[in-house]
């Protein structure tokens, strides 16, 4: 096994805040709230009406035609775009011809083409399935995103979709990092892409995770998630592939941990032992000590039960030292993203590293006595981040914690 | 670290029967799992044919607080879990859960359950759909109920990639062995069929009869005309060497060796060029250390459908074609239909082919579209030292798992199984 180093050489996502890595960056330290009435499907009938919608969405305006197809679903689209930005940040767009027999994609996938496939189904419903387009069915697979960015790319590496709910994301950039660490690849595409869509949206109201009003990670008063959409990409590299060619590099994937609660479907374990044996996998997978880790891009859906076990869990990592680190949940800006929730993460906490700032919680109005971390409330910060933990959690108890790091030839920055 | 990886239990709920015992005489029996679908009517489409499981009583496995929770996804995925534990002999405790976990693929998952809860939400209302379904409409459902019923807190995860799902997960569980982050990992697959999920295969003309002629799954015939939509899980007990030694029990097999590879096909359509799985197959030998005239056996992908067939006869006469020795071929999928995630059922095959010396049959092949050297109608006995598992899927997704005899191994002694 080689253990090479892996490095992150471009970046790019599409969110509520934001169309791209630059504009992700101010938004993120502006605090600005992506979240507000859903106009992507009609939300009568629902308990709720908000979210965090890519408005306007345009895939055409954004994606040249040779990488485009007609029969993308939103979520590949999105996924295009953030894939497309990401490699030409890494200056690899186009791919060069040696690069993609080595090159492969991993990504996390949710509902995938579910809103083009809800569309397939109510023809199914009304007797009409022989009218349903091939294009809407095969929407129903998570793995369609990968598949148009490997053929429009014309890549040969390895390919692999994660359904793992919540943590899909953050566990294909972990799984992307091995392979790459591996020598199975050289470089690597590693996100995730998500779609709002009827079923998710009924399917959260149905288990009353999703407030009504916007969501307010670690507030006393917070009611659930707001659910998301969008997408998230980053260039995975070898490092003497990165070095060779000149690469200019935002940051490494030191680590990543993943653990599973065992104890219920859709509920996190109150002790928080999953999440405790996550972030510990993650920082002992980095050779990282805890107390090297500068800031926490916190899971905090702001549903009571997450946000409660999560601060607990930190405090079981971390001891009297969790106080002073900073915490904080960027889906109060942007909304649970679900399958890219971890990979939008993950480009957040990248940019934090390279720009040198930790994003916001924002609507943590109230303080709640249970969760008294370091929460960034009163807006972005100015810091100098050499290790961050990016922590997801998921339906199914599935637990991911990655760890990035700032670039540096000698290793590690304690 | 660097570990080896074995197989050291199999578990399987399939249209050839439950656990390792009945699947194993049926299989190398010749016996078909493939019949008319009586679960639903399927007078209206032109294919009737599905290999279905007919014999899997859950209470015999799983507890009955959480068997009212799970589908029969996760209910078929979690009793197969279970028996590779118990094949393996191994007791989950509070010293070993955290190091044991479980990997799987899933290609479509509950579509069952995901038609019940659109047909809700799309006929009576947002405000009408059920919470407690929403558990089983999650892809990564039939792994978390195992984690959950089975008490093991380790790695999680699931994987997807069509046809390739089960193989995907397989090499990503050996991965994770191989780099110490679990002692045991369970790996495999499982998928069902619904009447929702067979009418929009039918109505894509996914299933034979894709075009006419006789309905069956014919693998690398001439006459294939589709595969026949199966369902099942199959799940291998993965640990690592040291593990299965210090537990004084001797592996199944090894796995040697993974190839992962890709190719630009349009997304759910076959690529031309079989580079993708030739690269998949070298990947595999080359971790492996094997030459391509040291396979034995090549568990194939073939399912009877036209362009998958050709694809995967294109990439093996590729890569055998020169030398002198030719692998044995066969498919079970002639047996136990295309569940998408078959990989699990067929590792858990060709596990048993190298433990047992019995290579399974290629039922429905009798005009091979290459005159491959294939194991047709009837079983035959043959030592494998190595075998080859193909997991190719549409969209262009190749994963190979070479598997190996752990015969012959000067450090197996004292071990008994």
């Amino acid at each position: 096994m080689q253990n090479v180093r892996v490095v992150i050489t471009g970046v790019g996502t599409i969110n509520a805040i934001a169309p791209n890595a630059d504009a992700f960056v101010t938004a993120l330290q502006q605090g600005r709230c992506g979240i507000g009435p859903l106009t992507v499907f009609d939300t009568t009938g629902f308990r709720t009406r908000t979210g965090g919608e890519v408005r306007a969405f345009a895939p055409q305006e954004r994606i040249p035609p040779v990488y485009y197809g007609k029969r993308m679903s939103r979520a590949d689209a999105m996924a295009m775009v953030a894939t497309l930005e990401a490699l030409q940040d890494a200056g690899l767009l186009p791919l060069p011809d040696g690069l993609r027999e080595d090159t492969g994609v991993a990504i996390g996938g949710g509902a995938g083409g579910m809103l083009e496939g809800e569309a397939a189904y109510q023809r199914y419903l009304s007797g009409h399935a022989d009218t349903v387009r091939f294009s809407d069915f095969s929407a129903f697979c998570g793995a369609s995103s990968a598949d148009h960015m490997v053929s429009k790319l014309q890549l040969w590496g390895p390919k692999t979709t994660f359904m793992t709910a919540c943590s899909s994301g953050a566990t294909a950039i972990g799984y992307a990092r091995d392979l790459i660490r591996d020598g199975m690849a050289t470089a690597m595409i590693a996100g995730g892409t998500e779609p709002l869509a009827r079923t998710t949206y009924a399917a959260f109201n149905s288990l009353k995770a999703v407030d009504p009003e916007y969501c307010k990670p670690f507030d006393r008063n917070r009611q659930g998630m707001s659910l998301g959409e969008g997408a998230g990409m980053l260039i995975l590299e070898s490092l003497p592939h990165a070095l060779e060619r000149g690469a200019s590099i935002y940051g490494e994937v030191l680590g990543y941990g993943v653990s599973c609660d065992a104890n219920h479907m859709t509920a996190p374990d109150p002790e928080a032992s999953g999440a405790v044996r996550c972030m510990q996998m993650a920082l002992a997978d980095a050779g990282v000590a805890a107390g090297a880790v500068d800031y926490i891009n916190a899971h905090g859906t702001a549903t009571p039960a997450n946000d409660r076990m999560e601060t607990i869990g930190i405090k079981r990592v971390f001891g009297d030292r969790a106080y002073h680190i900073p915490v904080s949940s960027t889906k109060s800006m942007i909304g649970h993203t679900l399958g890219a929730a971890g990979a939008i993460e993950a480009v957040a906490s990248v940019l934090a590293i390279a720009r040198g700032f930790i994003p916001p919680t924002i609507h943590r109005d109230v303080p709640d006595p249970e969760c008294d971390l370091d929460f960034v409330t009163e807006g972005a910060r100015a810091a100098t981040l050499n290790v961050v933990l990016s922590n997801s959690f998921a339906f199914g108890g599935n637990n991911t914690s990655l760890v990035l790091g700032r670039y540096a030839a000698e290793g590690i920055v304690p | 670290m660097t570990n080896r990886v074995v197989v050291s239990g199999l578990g399987m709920v399939t249209p050839l029967g439950t656990g390792k015992e009945d699947f194993a005489a049926n299989l190398f029996a010749g016996r078909s799992g493939i019949g008319p679908i009586t679960a639903f009517d399927t007078a209206r489409f032109p294919s009737r044919l599905g290999a279905a499981v007919t014999d899997f009583n859950p209470k015999d496995f799983i507890s009955i607080k959480n068997r009212r929770r799970m589908d029969r996804l996760s209910l078929m995925a979690t009793a197969s879990a279970r028996m590779a534990l118990d094949d393996a002999g191994i007791a989950i405790t509070a010293a070993n859960r955290d190091r044991i976990g479980i990997i799987l693929g899933v290609a479509y998952g509950s579509t069952d359950v995901a038609a019940q809860f659109m047909g809700t939400l799309f006929t009576e209302g947002p405000n009408l759909v059920s919470p407690i379904l929403v558990p089983n409409t999650v892809m990564n459902a039939p792994a978390g109920h195992a984690s959950i019923e089975l008490g093991f807190r380790g790695i999680n995860s699931t994987v997807n990639h069509h046809e390739a799902s089960a193989e995907t997960a397989i090499a990503y569980a050996a991965a994770e062995i191989q780099k110490g982050r679990a002692d045991v990992l369970l790996a495999g697959g499982a998928d069902i069929f619904s009447s929702f999920f067979f009418e929009i295969l039918t109505h894509f003309k996914a299933l034979s009869p894709v075009d006419g002629g006789e309905e069956g799954a014919r693998p690398f015939d001439i006459r294939r005309n589709g595969p026949v939509v199966g369902e099942g899980a199959g799940v291998l007990c993965l640990e690592s060497w040291e593990h299965a030694l210090e537990r004084g029990v001797i592996p199944y097999c090894e796995i040697g060796g993974w190839g992962l590879s890709s190719s630009p096909a349009p997304p759910t359509d076959w690529p031309e060029d079989p580079k993708g799985p030739v690269l998949a197959i070298q990947r595999a030998l080359g971790m492996a250390g094997i030459l391509p005239d040291q396979v034995d056996y090549v568990s194939a992908s073939a399912n009877g459908g036209r362009n998958l067939d050709r694809l995967e006869a294109a990439a093996l006469s590729h890569l055998f074609a020169a030398q002198e020795k030719k692998p044995r071929i066969s498919s079970i999928k002639g047996a136990v239909g295309e569940s998408f995630s078959s990989g699990g059922i067929r590792a858990a095959a060709a596990t048993l082919s190298i433990k047992e010396g019995i290579l399974p049959p290629t039922l429905g092949l009798h005009t091979p579209l290459q005159p491959f050297n294939f194991v047709k109608a009837h079983a035959i006995d043959m030592p494998v030292a190595c075998a080859l598992l193909n997991g190719f899927s549409s969209g262009g997704t190749f994963a190979s798992l070479l598997m190996r005899s752990v015969d012959g191994s000067t450090d197996l002694h004292g071990a008994t199984r």
